[in-house]
């Protein structure tokens, strides 16, 4: 008897209320601001990710130290996505179920883009570290990048090597990963659009060490320039096997070719004169950069490079548009970063309705494995 | 049925206690159950290797994925197309299981699953990396499935349908052949189940689950991207199958929904979440082989009863006498392997009701003979007829279905079903192509299982083993298992029962109880040809013995008349030295032969 009452009980509670969380879970005031931190942590892409978090934690301790955000700390909490979009998509409901109000990362587009849907709907302002084109044709009021697109990295980079330098045997290599093929896309878009075809056009994957056989038939061709699609490692393992067959090219391709990693690996002969598009060319660009690196440098023990500038700049803009809403998240905060001015490391940040917010990159070559602008050259 | 009722208040009231997150987690390991239901059909059912069920998997979520996005389809049709790709690519998959098993079809299911990987990171219209976004919510009446409590319910739904199919599916008919099948092929189609098409069936159930539990992943992700279906994830879920214990779809679901949440607790630590995967997969190989599923077994094994008792036989009724008919006629028989000639010129013929002995020297050929009759081998020349029809060259289970039951010289009892399901393999007597009522008609399945298992009932009763009904094989005296054998062949209804050495190994009151068998057998109108060394046996069993000697018929007649002609004498006893190379013949002839 007693048994068919709680059944009976619990038929009826089900009838009326569909279960779920109270979505308005309102805006807290007090207490500290919860900003979550997204990169992947373990797996191929987590020293990306270890960066972009060390530098997303450099401006969250900088600003809090300073008083925080009208006198609110901001809690930044490290989550890994392990490089995996699922994870993504789990983490991003798992931050808007525990009242997040803003997230910084991640560092692979594949992964933002998985989120980007879901945090568009719990309305959490994102900033990604992200750069493929398909992040800015999602035109989500809720997704920032901290960097130009591959698109503004290879247009610049086209226009420099096209209508100033007037190369037209031009070979291409990249991988079929998400930033290799958007770099290759990007690149091969440029081209066409003046009338240069490839003279060769070789496509590797993520994980492939050995390129003799793609670089052999690039060989061929006796191309003036090799454009490379690729991350740091790789693009400095391509570089390094292109030399040793004699590959007389110059190379050429986006911001992992500006870095040490892509240098030593290498080796500082081969890269020496590697043309870089690149909005952070080195740590010695500008006075606000060579501030910064030092800071960098003292609190981590390590050379600033790119991606940490990015995620530092992200950060910052997060910090600066939630002072403006005094820790309110939600449409007003998407507001409020789209509003921010910033003349950050990396450029002048000026949101369009797409979200990206630097359009230019600058042009350097690589001296003695560092890059320096090309105007000095 | 009483654990089932607070299982599904619970199910259903579970999301009133979650928070949103945690509930997105639940909605995701439903789905891993629903793969894990569709990976243990296929390899612990059925008992083929699969490695391509996450390429299953991605099959039905890229399929709505793309379909939903590019060509506008709606969430629904895409959704029915993604399972029906998943079900061809299953049968894609299945084609290689058709001619390799074991670690070779593991290799090439591997490269199925890489290859597909390789396709969606390459392909434009898969999105390549970066993968598709923007998958519609799917509609249904108003009730907004981007909640995921609510698209809980729609899973659990679907989860329950599926596991009950499984279910089902396990423990009918169909289920007892694709295990069979699992614990030997070649005696599964010689009594009568056809093993390419249940190969294929397994394959199809994998397709099916992978493509419905993609369909519901599209539905809640609204995302796919390559590294969703990577070959990491495919060794979660096959650790979720091991753990959970393959040969049981509840062990799957339990193992599928524990190592979700395992996964989920060490997502802090997720670096070296693998390796802890890894070392769990090994010691619970090692420790439960039967996993989570077999730890019920595995601790309450003592607590039996004492052991059965083999109950006396008893006779079958003795048959009208009907007109003498001839049911076997080998006409000039000649099989070669690769020079070796094990059988020629073999012409004999059985009339019905007959005990007819085959003996001879080991290595004469006695089992090809049998291998031949029964279709595992198609002789090289010459032509085998069943009661007055050409049955040349039909394949095992054709024979089967026509009326010709064998045991095996060393047995070939299904080592891991029961008794009772051994004999209830051989009572079904359906073609494969019966499957369709499955889907259609489940519950003329459930009629017909009914009927089998009465059926069996009476089989076990007669042989005197319905004390071990419930026990597997493997744990029975040989002599039992030796009678479990002629059981099973008898549960077929034969007109014709091959008997290889069906006293070898047996004391001599076995012997005994097995001639009175046979004799009844006999009587009963089945026609019985057996193969024999003890030769007391068959002097006072057989009505007439056809003696061979390197491959050839060397004397036919009455026991008295054999066992006097010199020709016989001398090939058993004589001259021995300049008998065919027997070793030689054994191995390349008589493969049965090896074990012993």
């Amino acid at each position: 008897m007693k048994l068919t009452i709680v059944a009976v009980t619990l038929v009826a509670l089900t009838a009326c209320a569909p279960p779920g969380e109270d979505s308005g879970s309102g805006q807290k005031t007090e207490g500290p601001i919860k900003v979550a931190n997204i990169n992947a942590q373990s797996g191929q892409l987590s020293s990306l990710g270890k960066w972009e978090n060390k530098g997303v934690k450099l401006a969250v301790d900088e600003a809090n130290k300073a008083g925080g955000v009208n006198g609110r700390q901001v809690q930044l909490d490290l989550f890994d996505d392990q490089g995996d979009p699922t994870v993504g998509t789990n983490l991003a409901r798992k931050i808007s179920a525990d009242g997040y109000v803003a997230m910084l990362g991640t560092a692979e587009s594949a992964v933002t883009l998985a989120m980007a849907p879901i945090l568009k709907t719990a309305k959490i302002p994102n900033i990604t570290s992200g750069q493929s084109p398909k992040l800015a044709d999602l035109k989500s009021p809720f997704l920032f990048l901290n960097a130009p697109t591959s698109v503004t990295f290879d247009e610049t980079l086209a226009k420099y090597l096209v209508d100033e330098k007037a190369s037209k045997k031009i070979a291409l290599i990249s991988n079929n990963g998400a930033y290799g093929s958007g770099e290759h896309d990007a690149f091969l878009k440029s081209l066409k659009q003046r009338n240069v075809t490839p003279v060769a056009d070789e496509v590797v994957t993520p994980e492939q060490k050995d390129f003799n056989s793609n670089l052999a038939k690039i060989r061929q061709q006796n191309p003036e320039v090799l454009f490379i699609g690729a991350e740091e490692v790789q693009s400095g393992l391509i570089a390094k096997q292109a030399r040793e067959l004699g590959l007389k090219a110059v190379f050429a391709g986006g911001a992992p070719m500006g870095t040490d990693v892509y240098a030593t690996t290498a080796g500082l002969a081969n890269a020496e004169g590697s043309v870089v598009s690149s909005p952070y060319l080195s740590n010695e660009a500008s006075p606000a950069i060579k501030e910064f690196a030092a800071k960098y440098k003292a609190v981590y023990g390590e050379e600033a490079r790119l991606h940490v500038a990015k995620a530092y700049d992200g950060a910052s803009i997060m910090i600066e548009a939630l002072k403006q809403t005094g820790g309110e998240g939600g449409q007003k905060l998407a507001d409020a970063i789209r509003g921010v001015k910033r003349d950050g490391l990396l450029g002048q940040y000026n949101y369009d309705e797409s979200g990206v917010g630097i359009h230019e990159t600058k042009i350097g070559l690589v001296k003695e494995g560092k890059a320096v602008p090309a105007a000095a050259s | 049925m009483l654990y089932l009722a607070p299982a599904a208040v619970a199910a259903w009231l579970l999301p009133y206690g979650l928070g949103g997150y945690t509930m997105h987690v639940v909605d995701v390991a439903v789905i891993f159950a629903v793969l894990a239901i569709g990976l243990g059909l296929t390899m612990g059912v059925a008992g083929q290797i699969n490695l391509a069920q996450v390429a299953f998997f991605g099959i039905g979520a890229y399929t709505v994925a793309i379909l939903t996005t590019k060509t506008g389809l709606g969430f629904w049709p895409a959704a029915v197309l993604a399972v029906v790709a998943s079900i061809v690519a299953g049968l894609l998959v299945g084609i290689p299981a058709l001619r390799m098993q074991s670690h070779y079809l593991g290799i090439v299911t591997l490269g199925l699953a890489l290859g597909f990987i390789n396709w969606v990171t390459n392909a434009e219209i898969a999105g390549r990396a970066e993968g598709i976004s923007d998958i519609p919510v799917p509609p249904l009446f108003g009730i907004d499935l981007s909640s995921g409590y609510l698209y809980y319910y729609l899973e659990l739904v679907v989860f329950v349908l599926a596991l009950a199919f499984a279910l089902f599916v396990t423990r009918s008919p169909l289920g007892r052949r694709l295990r069979a099948m699992r614990d030997d092929d070649l005696a599964a189609g010689a009594l009568g189940a056809e093993i390419p098409l249940l190969r294929m069936t397994a394959f199809v159930l994998s397709g099916l689950y992978g493509g419905i539990a993609g369909v519901l992943y599209a539905g809640l992700i609204q995302f796919v991207a390559p590294e969703t279906f990577n070959i990491g994830n495919m060794f979660l879920l096959l650790a979720m199958v091991i753990i959970g214990g393959r040969a049981s779809v509840i062990g799957c679901v339990v193992g599928a929904l524990g190592l979700a949440f395992v996964r989920e607790a060490l997502l802090d630590v997720s670096a070296f979440a693998q390796l802890g995967y890894g070392v769990i997969v090994v010691l619970v190989v090692v420790f439960f082989p039967k996993g989570l599923a077999g730890l019920p077994a595995q601790v309450f094994r003592r607590k039996r009863a004492e052991r059965p008792r083999l109950s006396p036989f008893i006779p079958y009724d003795e048959a009208p006498a009907v007109e003498a008919q001839t049911v076997l006629e080998i006409d000039q028989i000649t099989k070669r392997f690769k020079g070796l000639i094990a059988l020629q010129d073999i012409s004999l013929s059985v009339p019905a009701g007959q005990i007819r002995g085959i003996v001879g020297p080991n290595g004469s050929g006695k089992t090809t003979l049998f291998n031949v009759i029964s279709g595992f081998y198609t002789p090289t020349a010459g032509r085998v007829r069943l009661a007055g029809t050409f049955v040349t060259g039909a394949a095992p289970y054709r024979l089967s279905l026509k009326g010709v039951a064998r045991t095996f010289q060393n047995l070939r009892l299904f080592e891991d079903l029961t008794v009772r399901d051994n004999i209830l393999v051989a009572a079904d007597r359906t073609r494969t192509s019966w499957i369709w009522r499955y889907l259609a008609l489940p519950w003329t399945v459930s009629t017909y299982d009914r009927g089998l298992r009465s059926r069996a009932d009476d089989v076990l009763g007669r042989f005197g083993l319905t004390g071990f009904a419930d026990v597997v094989p493997r744990s029975l005296p040989y002599g039992i298992q030796r009678r479990i054998e002629i059981a099973r062949a008898m549960a077929m209804r034969p007109s014709l029962l091959l008997l290889d050495e069906p006293a070898a190994g047996l004391n001599g009151d076995e012997v005994r109880q097995l001639a009175e068998i046979v004799r009844s057998i006999r009587d009963s109108g089945v026609t019985v040809v057996v193969i024999e060394h003890n030769m007391g046996l068959v002097m006072s069993l057989c009505d007439h013995v056809t003696v061979l000697s390197g491959g050839r018929v060397i004397a036919d007649g009455t026991p008295d008349e054999v066992a006097v002609d010199p020709r016989v004498v001398e090939a058993y006893l004589g001259d021995s030295m300049a008998a065919p190379t027997e070793d030689d013949t054994d191995r390349e002839a008589e493969h049965e032969h090896a074990d012993r």
